[in-house]
């Protein structure tokens, strides 16, 4: 008799534990239930979770098992989920409408039982103000669940008269309603905080991934102001055979070149790398450009367009930011260059007898960096068969696998290889030299180049 | 080697020595840009960088030096190098670096400029 009881009495425990799970994932994943855990507590919501915690909590009591007069159930457990869960409101509404539903089928036990499931919503919703305002996690949960199930008991005990009676009634059903109901808590604590950690995990992802979005959004930003400020096509210039070269880094470095037709037949060839990366830089060399195209507008000598140049760049420029800048005025009815390098790497002029190239060396600071800066310029004649090749570090920096550097002894080589080759495909083997010797090392700076032949 | 960077940093009296061996390049910039401003937000406002066993500067550490320099200005701090090496000499002065900062032969000339003014 005694084992079937027993037997029948944790077959419907087990029953009820079923529909709990389903009960409680199906709660937590309720509009309501989220915007409760996101800390915005709407009456609608709180009014929608007391009403489910309140239907589970009828469902706790008539799901109970009959033991002399009195059910082992899970009535306390809606309201105590609701209270610490969803916060007062919902513990106590969920409460009461457990309390009412109980307090109507009447019974010995009834005063107890109503009275319990009341101050188990209440408490729990206690707890939840406690912990400041959020669930207070699974240890707690089914703590409290324990506790509140042996008060329950001593409720009775306390209210139940005769004593005899109620002692009875306790002694059988006081360790299945304590373990059936830390149970049904630990499920749905369990159930909570996977979602609570699921959210913050789906929280961190999307942090993340609009980061990234953001981030690429700039890269594209800054490329795409980069390629807009590079001629589109070079201009043709008499006497001259003219072929140049961009290949902007994945965070492009600012790096430009141009030519300017300046008054008086003659045309400037500009080659610059601007300092930093990313949309600052791009923005550094749109400016730049700029100034040094409305420069050399009016007729004027090479230096002095670099100093004038110089000096509102410099008024703009923020934090370090600096640009080097080869500037050089071809004039080819006396097939002279006249050059400012302003702190650019030399660009190498390889002469039509041969020999090794020279470099067109630095005549004056770089620019942004001193407004009142003054600029030297050096004049070198030009023959027929000369070229000059400008560029910028990102060639010569540019690592292989080993780390090792292309280097300007290699960039002498490939061009020295190919000085009978027309500029475009100098500028083309220059560029697959260059790729070959990285390999699969990512590029890191822009690599620009230009080449200036005498024809 | 590019990234090849070492970075220490130590106190002589009121300046903060900053000593930078290896390559400066796009690669290694950024951290020596870091550990410099780590400095300047500790409150760092005498500071001389070490380059005597620098052998590779490119432009991305040049800007490191002027962003360092411009900030201290700011502050009215100062900033003094200490370099000797030829390699780098040279690109300070096709940079025109050595009209902006002030630079020594090595660093016991640089804290003794430094002890003469204070």
């Amino acid at each position: 008799m005694a084992f079937s009881v027993f037997g029948d009495m944790f077959l419907v425990l087990l029953q009820m534990i079923c529909v709990i799970i389903v009960v409680a994932y199906l709660i937590t994943r309720t509009k309501s239930f989220t915007q409760v855990l996101d800390g915005i507590f709407t009456w609608k919501s709180q009014v929608i979770l007391a009403l489910l915690f309140g239907a589970l909590s009828i469902y706790g009591t008539e799901s109970g098992i009959t033991i002399l007069g009195a059910t082992a159930n899970v009535r306390d457990l809606g309201p105590m989920v609701g209270g610490l869960a969803c916060g007062p409101v919902v513990g106590l509404g969920a409460g009461l409408i457990g309390a009412a539903h109980r307090f109507s089928l009447a019974g010995f036990t009834a005063v107890p039982c109503a009275t319990a499931t009341i101050l188990a919503g209440l408490f729990g919703g206690l707890i939840f103000l406690a912990a400041g305002r959020k669930f207070i996690g699974m240890h707690g949960a089914v703590l409290f669940a324990v506790g509140m199930e042996t008060s329950h008991m001593g409720l009775t005990l306390l209210l139940c008269r005769p004593f005899e009676q109620a002692l009875e009634v306790v002694e059988g059903v006081a360790f299945p309603m304590i373990v059936a109901n830390a149970t049904g808590v630990f499920i749905f604590a369990f159930i909570i905080g996977n979602l609570i950690t699921e959210r913050q995990t789906k929280a961190e992802r999307d942090t993340y991934l609009s980061e990234l979005e953001r981030k690429k959004a700039e890269l594209r930003i800054a490329h795409d102001i980069q390629m807009s400020f590079l001629p589109e096509r070079l201009p043709e210039v008499p006497g001259f055979e003219l072929a140049a070269l961009s290949v902007p880094a994945k965070e492009v470095g600012g790096d430009f070149y141009d030519a300017i037709p300046l008054p008086g037949g003659r045309t400037a060839f500009v080659i610059a790398d601007v300092s930093g990366k990313g949309v600052p830089a791009a923005l550094f060399m749109a400016l730049s450009r700029t100034v040094l195209r409305a420069n050399s507008l009016v007729p004027r000598s090479a230096r002095d367009a670099i100093r004038e140049a110089n000096m509102l760049i410099a008024e703009d420029a923020k934090s370090g930011m600096f640009v080097t800048l080869f500037y050089a005025a071809a004039d080819p009815a006396n097939k002279t260059l006249t050059y400012v390098n302003a702190g650019h790497n030399p660009p190498l002029l390889f002469r039509s007898g041969g020999g090794r190239p020279v470099g067109l060396k630095g005549t004056g600071i770089i620019l942004g960096v001193m407004p009142e800066a003054e600029y030297g310029e050096e004049t070198v004649a030009l023959e027929s068969g000369d070229l000059l090749l400008l560029y910028t570090d990102g060639i010569t920096e540019a690592i292989n696998p080993n780390e090792e550097q292309f280097g300007e002894e290699r960039l002498i080589e490939t061009v020295t290889g190919s000085l009978d080759r027309p500029s475009t495909e100098i500028v083309d083997r220059v560029r697959d030299a260059v790729m070959e010797f990285s390999g699969d090392e990512p590029q890191f700076d822009d690599l620009t180049l230009m080449v200036l032949r005498v024809v | 080697m590019s990234g090849h960077v070492e970075i220490t940093e130590r106190r002589a009296g009121a300046v903060d020595i900053i000593t930078i061996k290896g390559r400066l390049d796009a690669g290694s910039s950024e951290k020596a840009e870091e550990r410099i401003n780590q400095v300047l937000d500790a409150g760092g406002r005498i500071l001389l960088v070490n380059l005597c066993d620098l052998d590779y500067i490119s432009s991305s550490g040049l800007r490191v030096l002027l962003a360092a320099l411009k900030r201290l200005k700011k502050d009215g701090g100062t900033l003094r190098i200490a370099c000797a090496q030829p390699q780098i000499l040279e690109v300070f002065t096709m940079a025109g670096f050595h009209r902006i900062f002030s630079l020594f032969p090595d660093e016991t000339a640089a804290l003794a400029e430094f002890a003469a003014e204070t």
